[in-house]
């Protein structure tokens, strides 16, 4: 039993703070709302945090655009994004890095890195990171280099007590090599919508509510 | 800690030796130089290397060239490029599958940074290109109780692959051991593997799962359809079964591979989770039989793992 605060905390959702280092597979349909969840749980919640976006499915600005629209504070020195589409373009005006494909996950890192590195660098202690989506890169690159991809960014996550959230649609990839990646993370937020309600729940992450919570969005 | 064994490229000897007197300061590291990809590549196939970091301008090539090098020799071992190259202009072209982490080299307080990615790196396995389980640390710890010198020429291993190949009219049948970076094979009725790296063995997923792990056809699986390794071994179709000590840990699989996709029965695979079971329990008798010898008198300890 922890009697420290947890680090990382989330508002409006119904899941409980998380430690430092923790990385969360977040699973869903891509239309149902997965988008905003993630974007949600990257909500800075004290001007010291920093937020870190790898862009994959939606590009950079968009991605920036859509954070402001929840709430999410944009303060450059502190927020950025790493952008994997195809279309992606640099933009030193919002802090957004292009690599050009999500089948460069050699560039993905090193940029992923190197903006992590200058966030901390101007003073975010901690840093959330989110993944939106991992599916591009399973589908674009080979499963040895996603493995070797996750491990990385999970593992510097992890010794520099950030917070990760990877979303993944488990309708672009096949149940087992879902499976095998959810191996690199701590816990697993499932959202599902039935009789046109979402839900999410929570496993493998200790005191968390163990039932399918609902949950609202405003998309 | 044991002692890590860092490659350092770098073709500024100035540069070069800071670096290497920081990583070199806490007494448990020994640095191996290097100047250019070529000498790189040439310690890379000298000595078992920890940990790669390299400068990103080479006479010769990039540190990516030299990242590549490290994913054909020894796939797992952690690359680092620690540069001032910004990352606008590193040309990853060609080399968009070696990943690599990257620190700029002009922050301060960089190389202490480095020092610590390097430690992290290792102990972390964070550049491995596969799944990891849960506790590997001490499935490695359990694995050293199993694996002793002679295991390989253990008769008992060659009659029960070739047992399995002819029951169940497949191309290979085999006994393997996954240690930290590769399986080894002790047993191989139909083919003459002796190792395989971790990345591109169907065993190191078996080893995650509770049961047993069935690919009828490598070609349409995720995990392994891109995996030309496989195909050069002529392995289209898999089954394996975790090797599992009485304390619960999971040190190798016995399995079958077959040159065409195909099925395999339930009564098939029961059969081979018996032929998994004695080939544990060969491993099992081993174990006490060199504690036994190895202790004299003391009692048989345990198998390495934590209850």
């Amino acid at each position: 039993m922890s009697i420290q605060e947890p680090t990382y905390t989330f508002e409006n959702l119904p899941i409980a703070g998380v430690d430092a280092g923790t990385n969360l597979l977040v699973t869903g349909p891509a239309l149902g709302g997965i988008r905003e969840l993630t974007l949600r749980m990257l909500l800075r919640r004290h001007s010291r945090e920093g937020a870190l976006f790898v862009a994959a499915d939606v590009d950079g600005r968009q991605t920036l655009t859509d954070y402001q629209a929840l709430g999410g504070d944009v303060d450059f020195a502190r927020v950025g994004v790493v952008d994997c589409t195809e279309e992606g373009a640099d933009d030193d005006s919002c802090n957004v890095h292009a690599v050009g494909s999500p089948a460069d996950l050699t560039g993905a890192g090193i940029e992923f890195s190197s903006l992590y590195e200058r966030i901390h660098a101007n003073g975010a202690s901690r840093v959330r990171t989110g993944i939106y989506t991992l599916s591009p890169f399973v589908v674009y690159a080979p499963a040895k280099s996603v493995f070797r991809f996750v491990h990385t960014l999970t593992g510097r996550i992890r010794v520099a007590d950030g917070l990760g959230v990877c979303a993944i649609d488990p309708g672009t990839v096949d149940d087992q090599t879902l499976s095998s990646i959810a191996q690199a993370f701590d816990g697993k937020i499932e959202l599902r919508e039935s009789d046109g309600r979402r839900k999410i729940r929570v496993r493998g992450l200790p005191d968390q509510p163990d039932d399918w919570q609902p949950v609202e969005f405003e998309h | 800690m044991r002692e890590l064994t860092v490659l350092c490229a770098d073709a500024d000897e100035t540069e070069r030796a800071v670096t290497r007197d920081a990583l070199a300061a806490d007494g448990d590291v020994d640095v191996v130089e290097a100047s250019s990809v070529d000498e790189a590549t040439d310690a890379l196939a000298g000595e078992r290397v920890d940990c790669v970091v390299t400068a990103y301008d080479l006479p010769d090539g990039t540190g990516l060239d030299v990242a590549a090098q490290v994913r054909e020799t020894s796939p797992d071992t952690p690359c680092i490029l620690f540069t001032d190259v910004s990352p606008d202009r590193i040309d990853t072209d060609q080399r968009e599958d070696v990943v690599v982490e990257y620190l700029p080299r002009d922050m301060p307080g960089a190389r202490e940074s480095l020092a610590r990615m390097v430690g992290n790196t290792v102990t972390e396995r964070t550049q491995v290109g596969y799944p990891l389980p849960t506790a590997e640390d001490e499935r490695l710890a359990a694995l050293e109780q199993y694996d002793r010198p002679g295991l390989e020429a253990a008769d008992a291993f060659d009659r029960l692959t070739t047992l399995a190949r002819n029951r169940f009219g497949v191309d290979v049948a085999f006994v393997g051991l996954i240690d930290a970076h590769e399986e080894r094979f002790l047993a191989c009725a139909g083919s003459e593997w002796e190792t395989l790296s971790r990345e591109d063995s169907m065993c190191t997923h078996t080893i995650l799962e509770d049961e047993l792990l069935v690919v009828e056809d490598t070609h349409a699986d995720d995990r392994f359809a891109d995996n030309d390794r496989l195909d050069e071994l002529d392995i289209r179709a898999y089954a394996g079964v975790p090797l599992e000590t009485p304390r619960g840990a999971t040190v190798g699989a016995f399995c079958l591979t077959h040159d065409e996709p195909r099925t395999f029965s339930e009564d098939e695979l029961a059969d081979l989770t018996l032929f998994a079971a004695e080939a544990m329990d060969q491993l099992e008798l081993r174990r006490r039989l060199n504690d036994s010898e190895s202790e004299g008198t003391e009692t048989a300890g345990t198998d390495g793992e934590d209850a």
